[in-house]
């Protein structure tokens, strides 16, 4: 234990999010996902499935809501066009947020989840118990548990040839979530080392954006103010942190926004919203 | 006021050898009925052991959980036994500092029932966890990998708090069950003298250990008040910390505590009339002390019901769409049989409390506190679920009904305490027999000192005699002028 | 100079506190109202005004465990959460004071109790080899007063308590 480290550090290690936190971030990894390219193709998340190991659960599991999809495309309707009724469906693209001010990582009793200085929520499956009290506060709901040993029927020979091994597969117990695909930022920022270089905008994709037809989804590093990332947040006018958006609420223009944010977790997703006809 | 003669809490010339008597021989060996219990309670353990190995080895998904519904019925048990322990604190501790005489008989089996629900609730925590083997990471220890707990996290501070209370309240078992074992070291004998003799410690019953005594039990009983309170608020924060709708609520910390005193009331009402029943202990368990107990229960049952509806009234001052929603859907949606069963059982049902021939009827009053203890334990399952059946997220909203496993093991979890509280009260005196001996004395003082002060003022000069009845003397002879009714020095 | 301890059993409370008066007005000879031992099957609460006083220490122990508690979790705490891995959670301080106060609180009572017991063990003289006299019938209903005397003195304390009715009166040599 650390005494000498308490009297060092006291007041660095006083300091909360608020009040700019007690390291500097080398990265921070962010996304904005534009709702109106996205088709609801499930692209990405057959995607995610496919980089990150993910078990397919069997129709009976699924209907319990017990499946594990890291992105999941949540549908909605809207009843208020019924000239097109059509134009009611919304598709919302729902991973982990990486909240900033993550409202799952003080709650978890065996610190299995932390913040990176990358800027991302790591959960960390070798520590984690299984109490689950991370997801009773999560409030997009984005973690998922293994209720089972999925990997005793996910991967029937010769099918586990497919599965990654950048990263592990998770046996019964543990806590999963989306990663913004962190096997591919590690490999990114080792060959960039190998080369004595900074991580460059478009190095590498996450596996959802990766997927998608539509080129909704842009992730990238909020640090660099050259990414196309940065660019969009600012051009929408939503700010990081655990803060209140002071952007203008009558222009148009700006569509973005963040999910809950009224619940202050600092979430890195920005949604820009849906172009419409008529007045949601 | 000298109280009527039917409703003395005990009789005051109760002789102290009888006191003796009857309650070492409710430690005698069992007879039929007993065993009967024992073999029903053994079955129902067996069962949540079965369960317990087929969730063990399969994964927790056999126990119907899903990605809303991370919490169900394990958590609201576990809620439900940590909040029966608390009336034991209540009788034992809160009631001897305040000097409530009636407590004496009947506080015995009410701290051993503390202890027992603290650690049938203990077994909980373990069983919901998704890697149970894991379970002793939340301990902080000395770890190879330089890990501690997250100090953070409430279900830490569960740990910590309910390893304190069950040692704090064992401890207080233990400390003031010392005079009756050596009473029962004294008149038992063969293996029992054996194991009482080293159980007592050496008890002599000479002055200094008595002072001590006194301090040490008066020191406990004003530590395990906080500490009850604080044990449930820490159990509370596991909701309250959260910032789900309907658990990021103030109020929980006091409206738990207020819960887990009202269910722990029913709890001892209901073995208050068990024992009785089978060990004959009317000359000990009074109606009288029933009619206090009642009225007890009647009292936190309406500071229960107006710590429920006032989290009503918050809610709808307070504009939070999601809070809100969840409350009319807990009311109307698919859960409201059971809503209302809660405010049935825990809001209307104590007014039968007021009846006085209710109160001296023992089967109403079995029936009674079964019914305030199933609305108690259908509050914690409120609390816990519906939160989590419709929380931001409107993608993830679902009900959810138990599935058997979770059953067999919270039923199972009600066969542990039974045959934790057979062994005890056949191994253990389950009244207080020096209590009921300090009652029946401090009682006898009373009534004589009234008589001796009515006397007086008629006038008569009267030379009071010691008296010299075997159990108990009157006002003594050249005793200082201090009044002595009821009085516990410390 | 051999030693005796006597023990005199009396019927009640009324009797013996009758003989602690006296005795305390010096009408035993040779023993004076502080070698006087009082067992009984329940606690007299007027027991200590009419002996005289006789300090209880407890609860200076007790004070002393309880800071101790205190102190010890929010140090524990600290330095745990601050050790070489640190871990930034929640947006919160890696020391945050709230969550370090529940603990206080829970190990004050924690060190408070456990340091209550063992002091009331070693100060109320429990868990002693049995050498002193007693009788089984201290558990019931009968009072004793006990005191250790010179063989000399022997023969007139216990002719004292036969005048103080006592019911019976027993003594061993002390080896």
């Amino acid at each position: 234990m650390s005494f000498k480290n308490i009297i060092e550090n006291f007041s660095a290690y006083r300091k909360d999010a608020e009040m700019g936190g007690h390291h500097t971030y080398e990265h921070r990894w962010t996304m904005a996902i534009d709702l109106n390219l996205c088709i609801g193709c499930n692209a990405c998340s057959t995607a995610c499935y496919a980089e990150n190991n993910l078990p397919v659960v069997g129709k009976e599991r699924f209907a319990k809501n017990q499946a594990i999809h890291w992105m999941r495309i949540e549908r909605y309707w809207d009843p208020a066009d019924e000239m097109y009724p059509e134009q009611g469906a919304s598709f919302l693209p729902m991973m982990c947020q990486q909240c900033g001010a993550a409202t799952c990582e003080p709650v978890c009793p065996v610190s299995a989840t932390y913040h990176t200085p990358d800027g991302l929520n790591a959960q960390v499956y070798n520590r984690c118990i299984g109490s689950r009290y991370c997801n009773n506060n999560c409030p997009f709901r984005v973690r998922y548990f293994n209720f089972y040993s999925y990997y005793e029927s996910s991967w029937p020979e010769p099918l586990h040839m497919q599965l990654n091994p950048d990263l592990s597969v998770r046996d019964k117990g543990v806590m999963e979530k989306c990663t913004f695909c962190v096997q591919r930022i590690r490999s990114a920022k080792d060959s960039a080392k190998m080369e004595d270089r900074k991580v460059q905008d478009g190095d590498f994709q996450t596996a959802c954006q990766q997927a998608c037809p539509t080129t909704a989804i842009v992730f990238g590093d909020a640090l660099d103010p050259e990414s196309k990332v940065s660019k969009l947040w600012k051009a929408h006018q939503i700010k990081r942190g655990p803060v209140t958006q002071k952007k203008p609420k009558d222009n148009p223009e700006l569509r973005g926004y963040r999910i809950f944010d009224e619940l202050n977790v600092d979430s890195s997703v920005m949604y820009l919203e849906r172009v419409r006809e008529t007045e949601v | 006021m000298t109280p009527p003669i039917q409703d003395k809490i005990i009789d005051e010339n109760l002789k102290w050898a009888r006191i003796n008597d009857d309650v070492l021989r409710s430690m005698e060996n069992p007879r039929r009925a007993y065993w009967i219990t024992f073999a029903v309670c053994l079955a129902m353990f067996a069962v949540a052991i079965a369960a317990e190995i087929y969730q063990y080895r399969t994964g927790m998904g056999v126990a119907g959980l899903s990605n809303p519904h991370m919490w169900d019925m394990y958590i609201a048990t576990f809620v439900f036994w940590i909040g029966m322990s608390h009336a034991g604190t209540l009788l034992s501790a809160i009631l001897h500092i305040i000097h409530a005489q009636w407590r004496k008989p009947i506080y015995r089996f009410a701290e051993a029932m503390t202890t027992f629900s603290l650690m049938t609730a203990g077994f909980f925590p373990m069983i919901h966890l998704g890697r149970v083997w894991n379970f002793y990471w939340v301990l902080p220890y000395v770890s190879d990998r330089g890990i501690w707990p997250n100090f953070r996290s409430p279900l830490v501070w569960d740990a910590f708090a309910i390893s304190t209370y069950l040692s704090a309240s064992a401890l207080f078992l233990v400390i003031g069950l010392i005079p009756d074992l050596a009473i029962a070291r004294d008149h038992t004998t063969g293996w029992r003298r054996k194991l009482y003799g080293v159980l007592a410690l050496g008890w002599r019953g000479d002055d200094r250990q008595w002072r001590n005594f006194r301090k040490t039990y008066m020191l406990m009983a004003c530590f395990l008040i906080p500490l009850a309170i604080s044990v449930h608020s820490i159990v509370s924060s596991d909701f309250a910390m959260s910032l789900m709708p309907g658990w990021h609520v103030t109020t929980f910390p006091p409206y738990f505590v207020a819960g887990a005193l009202y269910s722990g009331c029913a709890a001892i009402m209901t073995l208050f009339i068990a024992l009785r029943y089978f060990f004959r202990f009317e000359e000990y368990m009074t109606l009288n002390i029933m009619e206090k107990t009642c009225k007890l229960t009647f009292a936190i049952a309406m500071v229960w019901s107006y710590l429920n509806l006032i989290e009503f009234a918050a809610t709808w001052y307070g504009h939070n769409v999601y809070d809100k929603e969840l409350l009319i859907d807990k009311a109307v949606g698919p859960y409201a049989g059971l809503f209302w069963l809660m405010i049935f059982c825990g809001v209307v049902a104590p007014f039968g409390l007021c009846f006085e021939k209710l109160r001296r009827n023992m089967p109403a009053m079995l029936v009674m506190s079964v019914v305030l203890q199933i609305g108690m334990y259908v509050e914690r399952w409120m609390i816990v679920t519906p939160t989590l059946s419709m929380a931001h997220n409107p993608h993830q909203w679902q009900t959810l009904w138990g599935p058997v496993v979770e059953w067999a093991i919270v039923f199972g979890s009600f066969g542990w305490f039974g045959l934790l509280f057979l062994v005890f009260v056949k191994l253990f005196p389950s009244v207080s027999m020096y209590e009921v001996k300090e009652l029946a004395f401090h009682l006898k003082a009373e009534i004589e000192e009234e008589a001796h002060a009515a006397k007086h003022a008629q006038g008569e000069a009267h030379a009071h005699g010691p008296h010299g009845s075997l159990g108990g003397g009157g006002v003594p002879v050249s005793a200082p002028a201090a009044p002595r009714s009821g009085k516990e020095g410390s | 100079m051999a030693k005796h301890q006597v023990l005199a059993m009396f019927s009640d409370f009324d009797h013996a506190i009758a003989a602690i008066e006296n005795i305390k007005s010096g009408k035993m000879p040779g023993a004076t109202i502080e070698d006087i031992t009082v067992l009984s099957p329940i606690e007299h609460p007027d027991i200590d005004n009419i002996l005289g006083k006789r300090p209880v220490n407890v609860q200076k122990f007790t004070f002393t465990g309880a800071l101790f508690g205190m102190a010890f979790a929010f140090f524990f705490i600290s330095s745990a959460q601050a050790s070489f891995l640190v871990q930034p959670q929640g947006g919160k301080p890696v020391i945050p004071f709230p969550t370090a106060f529940v603990l206080m609180y829970e190990q004050l009572i924690f060190w408070g109790v456990w340091t209550t017991v063992i002091t009331f063990l070693v100060l109320a003289g429990m868990m002693k080899k049995r050498g002193n006299l007693y009788s089984e019938k201290l558990t019931v209903d009968q009072i004793g007063l006990g005191l250790e005397i010179d063989d000399s003195k022997l023969e007139g304390v216990k002719e004292f308590f036969r005048q103080q009715q006592a019911l019976e009166i027993r003594e061993e040599k002390v080896r």
